[in-house]
């Protein structure tokens, strides 16, 4: 992964631009952007996810190196896991990593910073978990691309839900704690169920 | 003893276990594709009958018997058809979700059948559940859309649909398409209590549950009558457009098979049609996307 | 290696779309034979391979190992490998690096032994190149490599011998004969005859396809 270093960074400067490109687009009102920043961190790190979402397995699969996951005796449920743990160290952490810094351009109040910090950093390895399984039933497909995000979106509402929800819970000072509880229950969701649909979507695509 | 046991109870014409026999027995038949379209073809008049005759009563009721409102007054009329149609979308998920799992574990191919037709009906009874609560939001919201909870909890419905949809027609491999079909929608089921959960919580401006409310239901049995009518019959509806749709995805997925032949030669009168048949790929694809295969497939089924 | 080892294929068959690739292929190979799939252009010989490796799910028939059903046995993917045109290597990782992932992926550890595996295909000079450097028959090589890091009993090769020259198919068939030599398993396809191949002797032959 590190002798490839650009499908590293990719994702982490897509985040950064998508976010950027708010501010150009709205009235240049100090207050709005506070207001909307929270929010418009999360699609951005939503998108940016779903954008590497399609070279996850691609390589694997052009390769034949997929194929002999499939027939190793190596549990492949756990395989797909460790894959997708992987792909999030090098999206969702960073984008994780990166989101503090963003909220500064956006004059988020520091006391909030770590709200998008926490849900984030619970939210989005549930991204991609869920999205390794819309990549892993697509993998085959020459445009899988389009079809990862119709499949996709709707799934991750909930997530983008919850995460933007606390920070309009934490401008009027309410508390964020039962948000935090719900994307963590999602991502204890995740992942047990998660790396079964992968290793079934694989099986049955790989055909 | 227990077997013995056993045995009296299923020699004894037990009424239980005889319609469990029954039922077992019909479930087994309706496995296999051509035993399907058989007991199909008798069925599907009748589940058509059903539904004309119910909602043409749930209709009459609903429009003349039922009292206005007395805070909506007549608009809230509408809501004989939203209701029903909106549990209709969720009831028909829950359908093709379960018929997903049963293929993808027991290996049956009528499951996936059965999956891959809901999926357009189901998205259709959404986007109807969207469109009629969209115009009933008019006179009580005065606007066509609120980004309330259940309105939005249905759009995402309709999205996962047409994912769904999508995805079936993205493989061109059969096996492959019907298999991934059932996972998503399998995967789907299991996310859509969290995203109704979600969105519940995001927002609640629609007005909270009336029928299924604590202490039975705050509506009267002039209003409760026609709704039951309704729910009844739309449900014969979800039954004739499956199994239409079925039919037609069975003699399209079947098409090489011998009975398939014999039955098109049997009852062709129409050459070209026997023709198209026997050399060509039966192709209905255009026809089936969003539903409309029920023309094509009362086509096929009855030239005779 | 024990040469008790048989699997056996009954009554399997194969569609694809609406095309019957096969339908009842019966065969059983045990310890030391090779079996050789024949057959024209499209007549399912990889799929076959394919659905015996267990990458492909098996919708009629019976594939057993040792008399015990394949799906989902990790008895038989531990002795199973398969090679084919999709070579299973990294681009960027090196030659040797993409030998220590399968390696390791078999809890096996001996640096030592990856260098004699190299050593043997003839790549050793090229351990330290990464994988996309390497030229296409040195790429097949490397990727036969993998029959040697643990103890296969099951070959499955998907024609073994395009792409590669004349030492190198040459090597291949040594390594083969010695496999069946000690009691090991393949399962081949190559569309040209190998009546002149040192495996002459060893083989059965199965053709797939309406002649």
């Amino acid at each position: 992964m590190f002798r490839n270093t650009s499908s590293l960074i990719q994702p982490l400067v897509f985040f950064i631009i998508i976010a950027l490109l708010f501010p150009f687009s709205l009235p240049a009102e100090g207050e709005l952007l506070q207001r909307i920043g929270g929010g418009v961190i999360w699609v951005s790190a939503v998108l940016a996810t779903m954008l590497s979402l399609e070279s996850m397995f691609h390589s694997d699969y052009q390769d034949g190196t997929l194929e002999q996951m499939l027939i190793h005796p190596r549990s492949l449920p756990l395989a797909m896991l460790g894959k997708a743990l992987a792909h999030w160290t090098a999206t969702g952490l960073l984008l994780t990593l990166f989101s503090p810094l963003l909220c500064v351009t956006f004059n988020i109040p520091s006391e909030q910073i770590w709200v998008l910090f926490a849900g984030p950093l619970l939210g989005t390895p549930s991204l991609s978990l869920i999205g390794a399984t819309g990549a892993a039933l697509t993998v085959t497909l020459r445009r899988g691309g389009v079809l990862i995000a119709i499949v996709i979106l709707p799934l991750y509402i909930p997530i983008l839900i919850f995460g933007a929800g606390m920070l309009t819970q934490t401008a009027q000072g309410l508390e964020v704690a039962s948000q935090l509880y719900a994307l963590a229950a999602i991502l204890a969701l995740s992942i047990t169920l998660a790396p079964f649909a992968i290793a079934g979507a694989l099986r049955v695509t790989i055909n | 003893m227990q077997e013995s046991l056993e045995r009296d109870l299923i020699d004894t014409v037990n009424p239980i276990t005889a319609s469990w026999n029954f039922l077992s027995d019909t479930y087994h038949r309706l496995g296999s594709p051509r035993e399907f379209y058989t007991i199909s073809r008798y069925t599907t008049p009748i589940f058509g009958i059903l539904f004309l005759t119910l909602s043409l009563i749930g209709t009459y009721f609903g429009l003349f018997v039922a009292p206005a409102d007395y805070q909506q007054g007549d608009s809230f009329r509408i809501l004989f058809v939203h209701v029903p149609v909106a549990w209709m979308s969720m009831f028909i998920y829950i359908v093709m979700a379960t018929a997903g799992a049963i293929g993808l574990i027991w290996r049956i191919k009528m499951a996936f059948v059965v999956t891959i037709c809901s999926a357009p009906i189901g998205a259709a009874f959404t986007a109807l559940a969207l469109l009629t609560g969209s115009i009933w939001g008019k006179p009580i919201w005065g606007t066509y859309w609120v980004w309330d909870a259940r309105l939005t909890s249905e759009l995402i419905l309709l999205f996962l649909y047409f994912g769904i949809m999508a995805v079936y027609y993205a493989f061109e491999e059969r096996k492959v398409a019907e298999k991934a079909t059932a996972l998503l929608s399998v995967v789907g089921v299991v996310i859509i209590p969290i995203i109704h959960y979600s969105v519940e919580w995001w927002s609640s401006l629609h007005q909270g549950a009336t029928v299924f409310a604590e202490g039975g239901p705050k509506m009267p049995a002039e209003m409760l009558l026609p709704l039951a009518f309704m729910a009844v019959g739309f449900m014969f509806f979800y039954g004739y457009a499956l199994f239409l749709s079925m039919q037609n995805r069975v003699l399209e997925n079947e098409h090489k098979s011998r009975w398939v032949r014999e039955m098109v030669i049997r009852q062709g009168k129409n050459n070209e049609l026997v023709r198209f048949f026997l050399h060509g790929r039966l192709r209905l694809r255009g026809l089936d996307l969003l539903g409309f295969n029920i023309i094509g497939a009362s086509r096929i089924c009855d030239f005779s | 290696m024990p040469s008790s080892k048989v699997i056996s294929v009954k009554d399997l068959s194969c569609t694809r779309g609406d095309n019957q690739l096969f339908d009842a292929v019966n065969f059983s190979v045990s310890g030391g034979q090779c079996l050789h799939v024949t057959g024209p252009n499209g007549c399912g010989k990889t799929s076959l391979l394919r659905l015996v490796a267990g990458i492909n799910f098996v919708e009629h028939g019976e594939i057993s190992w040792n008399s015990s059903d394949t799906a989902n046995n990790p008895n038989f993917y531990s002795e199973c490998a398969y090679i084919a045109h999709k070579e299973g290597l990294k681009n960027e990782l090196t030659a040797i690096e993409n030998l220590r992932y399968y390696q390791q992926l078999d809890s096996g550890t001996d640096e030592v032994a990856l260098d004699d595996i190299l050593d043997k295909m003839g790549i050793l000079k090229c351990a330290d190149l990464l994988a996309q450097q390497l030229s296409f028959g040195q790429r097949r090589r490397l990727s036969f490599a993998r029959l040697l890091i643990a103890d296969f009993t099951l070959w499955i090769l998907d024609e073994p011998f395009t792409g590669i020259d004349t030492s190198g198919r040459n090597l291949i068939e040594s390594l083969c004969v010695e496999h069946l030599q000690n009691g090991g398993l393949i399962i081949m396809t190559h569309h040209q005859s190998l009546v002149d191949s040192p495996l002459n002797q060893y083989r059965s032959e199965l053709k797939l396809g309406r002649a």
